[in-house]
């Protein structure tokens, strides 16, 4: 019965299970679901990770490649993050150019990168102005669940930590290029950024929404966090938060990406 | 076109006596008319007509830059336009899948060395290369496309001359390389090797080549073969019936005896025709 | 090329790193002979007729009417299928149902970076899936109606469409689109004498040339899609350069290695009623 009350009143069957303290799936509002992270799977690619927040499903690819630096930043390499929701991962997308949602999401996650600063860009320089290297970060979701972004944040923080680089002599005069692919190298990360996505419904806030809550919500709020301070808050429109509720958030998120961090700890020290 | 229950049970009675609806064997094809160097910008064309399917073949030649990883190879492209006029179902993008499918078993037909060799191309290691691009047209369609386009794929390559590089200098990263003035300084591709595709229609108990329209409807599915000298280059199914393994053999051996035939005919055909003479050739004949 | 908007793009000209590592001076010969004996065992220890380890999950894309999950060793593949919905841009009936079949390959899924759009070999990857899945699938069910069957390599490592084929068979199964038969895939890859089923990456790469004189320069990937119970062939797909006879022996290895697999998939499907089973009971 449950099943089809849900699809002919889901309004009034989401409002009924909220009124009892509880969330459809179980939980409670302040009950985030399980995390798991695995790392370095897929080993075509210089660097991976698989998030899973709950049942959305994020693979992280990151692919080395090299390139010649900016003229305008001269001694700086290139990350390039770029999200894919593939027809695949829910029957709301449709082959063809990446949509709006996965536009936003290619963007923030760019955003959340430059603003934590958590991979320093020179690093990745071989030799100013004539060879750097380009780190293609490919983002494709699996299963999309909800909270979109908390899962890619922390399957690409994960695959860029078990990223690891060749060792490349380069010799200017001539322009020639030696690899050695056996002598790798880790990038050094210097933090991790977590998110945490909030979901707000007739008052309730929730935390790490499924995709149903998402999409009955009338507000949504995406706080980054990085050692225990804040980096990046995303409020796209919807009703209001209070000063209450936003720092309460705050401090949720706070709580969660400890946990996270020693998730991603733990995963990058069983490989 | 569409066929009724009797219709579809006349052509299958005809398949099965050996004696089809036009009055061949199974194994018969449809007349087939070749012109080749009939497109005068290009550096080597053809065109064919097997009943009324009309396809015209041109190929264009450029100098490019070998893949990285693999130096030594020159690169040959096909690409396929299913123009409107060829049949209604081509208007708007309708041709575009079929258009991929002809372009995609082609390349994978030339794909192997011993088929088509690359290395030929090569001017300069690393450096420069010939690209061949191979433009097909389909003109008009009349069942069989694919048999008719490999048919003159082949053909509009043995056509094909490469001007004569004359030298090659290198300075530092630069390549300059001087190509031979003369017209007639060229250099032929060798196209012994190159795949003749057939396809093997299945219609009741019995396979056929070179199905006509009302023979296409009446099956369900078919097996393209592409053969090369005495082996298969590439063998795809089409259309959507599934085969039992036995029939899939009988068809993979029907094919590479009519391949076979069809290319000793083509290989004469083209052997009479000498450049040094001077033929009239046109579009209207 | 056109620039992408819709997606943050590198620089213009990036390079493989691979291409400059020391070169490889080995001649494919040899490389060949390092990984396949004289007698067949290849580098991972299996006969020639052995496929590799297979894992198959159903029901890893929440959002999906029916899923699968596929790992053959090192290469992984995860396809969805959703509801039949009305054919897009289709004016007159069609009596029978239509698949649609969309083969992807990750970015970062081969030893060089894919491109978003899809490229000429997905295309036709595509289409042999569309060729392999029609004829399984009971299509006049679904008039005027279209099945989305999406298919993701994850990590390419050798017989990505075989495994995609595969999983979307056992996708079709547990999304509950009603089928004549279970479908299941198997590539061969052939050099010289050598008839390797279930090929690496690496030996894929070697029978793309011939390595061999003369009588021997068999070479080619052959791919070929069963529907076991009913020994019927839905698909078959070769390219390279092979023998009558070869193909032959080629063709009747492959129905056998295909029906191997069958018992696995009947395996997952049945632990999947199972579980769903005592979900009801529950």
């Amino acid at each position: 019965m449950s099943e089809q009350y849900k699809i002919l009143h889901p309004v009034k069957y989401f409002r009924d299970h909220l009124a009892h303290k509880i969330r459809p799936d179980g939980r409670e509002f302040g009950e985030y679901r399980p995390i798991v992270v695995n790392l370095g799977s897929i080993s075509t690619a210089d660097g991976s990770a698989i998030a899973k927040v709950g049942r959305t499903t994020v693979v992280c690819g990151i692919k080395a490649e090299l390139c010649q630096p900016k003229a305008e930043a001269a001694n700086e390499g290139f990350l390039i993050p770029n999200v894919e929701l593939p027809p695949l991962c829910s029957s709301k997308f449709r082959p063809g150019p990446p949509t709006e949602q996965a536009q936003v999401a290619t963007q923030l996650v760019a955003d959340i990168l430059k603003n934590s600063d958590c991979l320093d860009l020179k690093t990745l320089c071989i030799f100013p102005d004539k060879l750097a290297w380009c780190l293609y970060a490919d983002l494709i979701c699996l299963d999309l669940d909800g909270a979109l972004i908390d899962a890619c944040v922390v399957a690409l923080m994960a695959a860029l930590k078990s990223v690891t680089l060749p060792a490349v002599q380069y010799d200017p005069a001539l322009d020639n290029k030696q690899v050695n692919v056996q002598e790798r190298k880790a990038l050094s990360v210097t933090n991790t950024p977590i998110a945490t996505t909030f979901a707000m419904f007739d008052d309730k806030i929730l935390i790490d929404p499924t995709v149903d809550e998402e999409d009955l919500s009338t507000s949504l709020v995406t706080i980054v966090v990085k050692e225990e301070e804040l980096c990046f808050v995303h409020k796209p429109g919807g009703c209001v938060f209070t000063e209450e509720q936003l720092l309460k958030c705050v401090e949720e998120s706070t709580k969660r990406a400890t946990v996270i961090e020693e998730i991603i700890e733990t995963a990058f020290k069983s490989l | 076109m569409a066929l009724c229950e009797a219709e579809k049970t006349f052509v299958l009675h005809g398949v099965e006596e050996n004696f089809r609806v036009d009055g061949r064997e199974r194994e018969d094809y449809r007349p087939i008319e070749l012109e080749t160097n009939i497109v005068s910008h290009a550096f080597g064309s053809a065109r064919l007509r097997l009943a009324n399917t009309d396809v015209l073949v041109a190929v264009k030649i450029e100098v490019d830059v070998p893949y990285p990883e693999r130096p030594k190879e020159g690169k040959l492209e096909f690409f396929v336009d299913c123009s409107a006029n060829a049949t209604p179902d081509f208007e708007g993008r309708g041709g575009e899948d079929l258009a991929i499918e002809i372009s995609n078993s082609l390349s994978a037909a030339y794909k192997s060395p011993e088929v088509f060799d690359l290395t030929k191309l090569c001017i300069l290691k690393g450096h420069k290369c010939w690209k061949i691009f191979v433009d097909i047209l389909l003109l008009e369609c009349g069942g069989n496309l694919y048999d008719a386009v490999s048919i003159a794929v082949k053909a509009a390559l043995w056509d094909t001359r490469i001007p004569l590089v004359k030298s090659v200098t290198v300075d530092g990263n630069n390549v300059d390389m001087e190509v031979s003035d003369e017209l007639h300084d060229c250099q032929k591709l060798d196209v012994t090797a190159a795949p003749i595709m057939v396809t093997v229609c299945k219609i009741g108990e019995q396979c056929i080549v070179d199905p006509n329209v009302a023979e296409e409807l009446c099956s369900v599915g078919a097996v393209v073969i592409a053969v090369s000298k005495d082996k298969f280059s590439t063998v795809l199914q089409i259309g959507s019936g599934s085969l039992h393994p036995q029939t899939l053999l009988e068809c993979l051996q029907m094919g590479e005896k009519v391949a076979q035939r069809l290319s000793e005919a083509l290989t004469e055909t083209l052997s009479e025709i000498n450049p040094n003479k001077n033929q009239d050739v046109g579009f209207l004949k | 090329m056109p620039v992408d908007h819709k997606r943050i793009n590198g620089p213009e000209i990036s390079i493989p790193y691979q291409l400059f590592d020391k070169l490889n001076t080995k001649s494919l010969k040899t490389q060949f002979s390092e990984i396949v004996q004289p007698n067949g065992t290849r580098a991972d220890g299996r006969t020639s007729t052995e496929h590799r380890k297979i894992f198959l999950k159903t029901g890893v894309v929440s959002q999906a009417k029916g899923s699968a999950y596929i790992e053959l060793d090192q290469t992984k593949v995860i396809v969805s299928v959703f509801d039949p919905r009305e054919i897009p841009n289709k004016t007159d009936y069609s009596s029978k149902g239509e698949i649609y079949c969309e083969f992807k390959f990750a970015p970062f899924s081969c030893h060089k970076r894919r491109l978003h759009q899809q490229d000429a070999e997905e295309q036709q990857f595509s289409a042999i899936m569309k060729q392999a899945l029609e004829s399984a699938v009971f299509r006049h069910e679904f008039p005027n109606f279209q099945v989305d069957i999406y298919a993701m390599v994850l990590h390419n490592d050798g017989a990505a469409l075989s495994a995609a084929i595969t999983a979307a068979g056992v996708a079709l199964a547990h999304a509950g689109i009603p089928m004549y038969d279970l479908i299941t895939s198997v590539t061969l890859a052939v050099q010289g004498n050598h008839l390797l089923v279930d090929p690496t990456l690496e030996e894929e790469r070697l029978c793309q040339v011939p390595l061999f004189k003369e009588e021997e320069n068999n070479h080619g990937i052959v791919v070929l899609s069963v529907l076991a119970t009913h020994e019927q062939i839905s698909q078959f797909y070769q390219s390279g350069y092979l023998s009558y006879a070869c193909l032959s022996s080629g063709i009747e290895m492959l129905t056998n290695a295909a029906k191997d697999i069958v018992t696995l998939v009947k395996k997952c499907l049945v632990k999947h009623v199972i579980k769903s089973v005592r979900i009801v009971e529950d």
